[in-house]
């Protein structure tokens, strides 16, 4: 049934929609094993309703199927592949931790002795305390501790981090690069594109319900086809004939310092150089993922980009949101 | 799966107010129901007030605390989020139900006998033994079926509209199945339709033995396809269950 090469994920022609919003569109995508996958997104991007399909939570609409090590996803979940930490998993109230974590393990069928789960998730000093009467951040790592309470081929991740802060995160990151290294699979639905950049070795960009791209965090910033220039021009400078260059789409003079973005760098930096000016200083480089991000998702609402995808998205909480200056993607 | 039945009883016990109010609040009842009245026969019926109340507050007290206690309780939980958590462990929805209806039974049980205990001794109330006991195990076993139907309930209705629900189905199922008042007092075509609804069935179990038989097997079975059909149709909705968190 389940051979070595076969995917550990696999959706296939994907939907669902909820009456008649499409939360999520013809995704097509496999993961394989050992890789550790971010699926990045805003908020209504549909993150949550694929890890929902994937998980079994939710049938795909008529024509999609969603398959975890070759079977359906219930059939994972019952032979404890599959560890999931939800994103609002609420936890049962009126028992204490150890008692919890005990259930968990009880439920696996291959599971991890209680100790070393709470040891593991770093919640072994507050065993003993209420559920209920828990910080936001230690009530992540009780649900942590829920999904790796046995051994599991596929952990899955809905905004681990939500709640905790700078420690806590980075304590958190470590921990699962842990499990990463022993060969699982992680997918982690995320809106930090920080997290994303940093521990996935590969991308889903989530938007409006489709997969935008896929790939390293190298090659979505690749995608989004902008470089950041910036130098300084110590006899002051023509700023007509800067803005003039070819391929710049975003132009900042601040003294003698400028600082533009361009869709073709090399074209950029050869006609500054042929207008006879000499530049120090200089720099070019990627943009962020952040900004890369910004550069695809907003590619994809421009006219005739978007096929027909009803709703709008609230980009509202995004980190860096409002730093985009939306001439980068209308220029691209 | 026992793990989880131990740890639901463990939180039911833990829930010191539910508890008191559940154990206590059959027995108030039955004392200002029953509490004022003679050793009169009620109209066609075998058994006086004191005899009759005992039975049906025992029940009743018991269909309140296992259908409100699960129905309400399970709705909180589906929105929490804590279902679905447990829904991505391997827990088969059979286990899910019969730790909900564990939890509540444990509740269940001291009411009932308390019920049993006032009548004994405020009421003068006296039984065989072997009625005592047949009494208390009737009522107890027959409060599981509620105890699914509480758990179905959590399941089909959330939020807000589950309180009312739970209410419409609870006093419809205790007026029309006789737990308030014998049916013999109501109009005919009240009866014809409690004959087939589980309260009547439930009550009708304990006041068999009250008037010294053994329970009807015709009560005993619809007690059991309720309880069949209650049991499934709460795991489906568990295994199916959509709700957006």
């Amino acid at each position: 049934m389940t051979t070595e090469h076969s995917p550990v994920v696999e959706f296939a022609g994907a939907s669902k929609s909820y009456g008649s919003v499409r939360a999520l569109s013809d995704l097509t995508v496999s993961l394989h094993p050992g890789e550790t996958v971010a699926l990045l997104g805003p908020n209504g991007a549909g993150k949550s309703t694929t890890l929902d399909l994937l998980l079994g939570l939710r049938p795909p609409d008529p024509g999609g199927t969603v398959r975890l090590f070759g079977g359906t996803p219930r059939k994972a979940v019952t032979a404890g592949r599959v560890g999931a930490m939800l994103q609002s998993g609420g936890l049962m109230d009126g028992v204490r931790v150890r008692e919890l974590v005990g259930l968990a393990c009880d439920l696996h069928p291959r599971s991890h002795p209680v100790d070393k789960v709470l040891e593991s998730a770093g919640i072994a000093g507050i065993a003993d305390r209420t559920v209920g009467k828990l910080s936001g951040g230690q009530e992540q790592r009780v649900r942590f501790a829920l999904a790796t309470a046995g051994a599991c081929d596929l952990i899955v991740l809905d905004e681990p981090t939500t709640g905790m802060d700078v420690s806590a995160r980075q304590e958190f990151w470590a921990v699962m690069r842990e499990q990463a290294a022993q060969g699982r699979t992680v997918l982690f639905a995320t809106h930090y594109l920080e997290e994303a950049d940093a521990i996935a070795d590969r991308v889903l960009v989530l938007h409006r319900g489709r997969l935008l791209a896929d790939g390293t965090a190298a090659e979505i910033k690749n995608r989004a086809g902008l470089r950041r220039i910036s130098f300084a021009l110590e006899d002051g400078a023509d700023e007509a004939a800067l803005r003039a260059l070819p391929a710049v789409t975003d132009f900042d003079l601040s003294g003698r310092t400028v600082r533009m973005r361009s869709s073709d760098a090399d074209a950029t930096m050869y006609a500054l150089y042929q207008l006879g000016l000499y530049p120090r200083d200089v720099e070019v480089a990627h943009l962020g993922l952040e900004e890369a991000f910004l550069a695809i998702t907003r590619r994809a609402e421009e006219p005739g980009a978007d096929q027909g995808t009803s709703g709008s998205t609230d980009h509202g909480d995004e980190p860096g949101q409002s730093r985009g200056t939306g001439r980068e993607a209308a220029a691209v | 799966m026992k793990t989880l039945i131990k740890l639901e009883i463990l939180r039911s016990l833990r829930n010191r107010k539910f508890l008191f109010f559940s154990v206590i609040y059959p027995s108030a009842l039955y004392l200002i129901i029953a509490g004022g009245a003679d050793d009169a026969k009620l109209p066609g019926m075998r058994v006086d007030m004191a005899l009759y109340y005992m039975v049906a507050m025992a029940a009743f007290g018991a269909m309140t605390a296992v259908l409100i206690g699960n129905s309400e309780k399970i709705a909180k939980e589906r929105e929490q989020g804590w279902v679905r958590q447990l829904r991505l462990t391997a827990l088969p929805g059979r286990g899910y139900v019969t730790a909900k209806i564990a939890a509540v039974s444990t509740v269940s049980l001291p009411s009932i006998l308390l019920v049993l205990v006032v009548a004994a001794a405020v009421k003068d109330v006296r039984l065989e033994v072997w009625q005592w006991t047949a009494i208390a195990l009737c009522t107890w076993a027959g409060s599981f079926v509620f105890a699914a139907l509480g758990v179905a309930i959590g399941y089909l209705a959330s939020g807000d509209a589950v309180r009312p629900i739970t209410m419409i189905i609870y006093f419809g199922l205790a007026m029309l199945g006789g737990l308030w008042m014998p049916l013999t007092v109501l109009p005919a075509w009240v009866g014809d339709i409690a004959t087939w609804l589980p309260t009547h069935a439930y009550a009708a179990l304990g006041r068999a033995v009250e008037e010294g038989d053994a329970p009807h097997l015709q009560d005993a079975g619809i007690l059991a396809g309720y309880l069949v059909l209650f049991t499934a149709a709460a795991a489906l909705l568990y295994r199916r269950d959509s709700h957006k968190v």
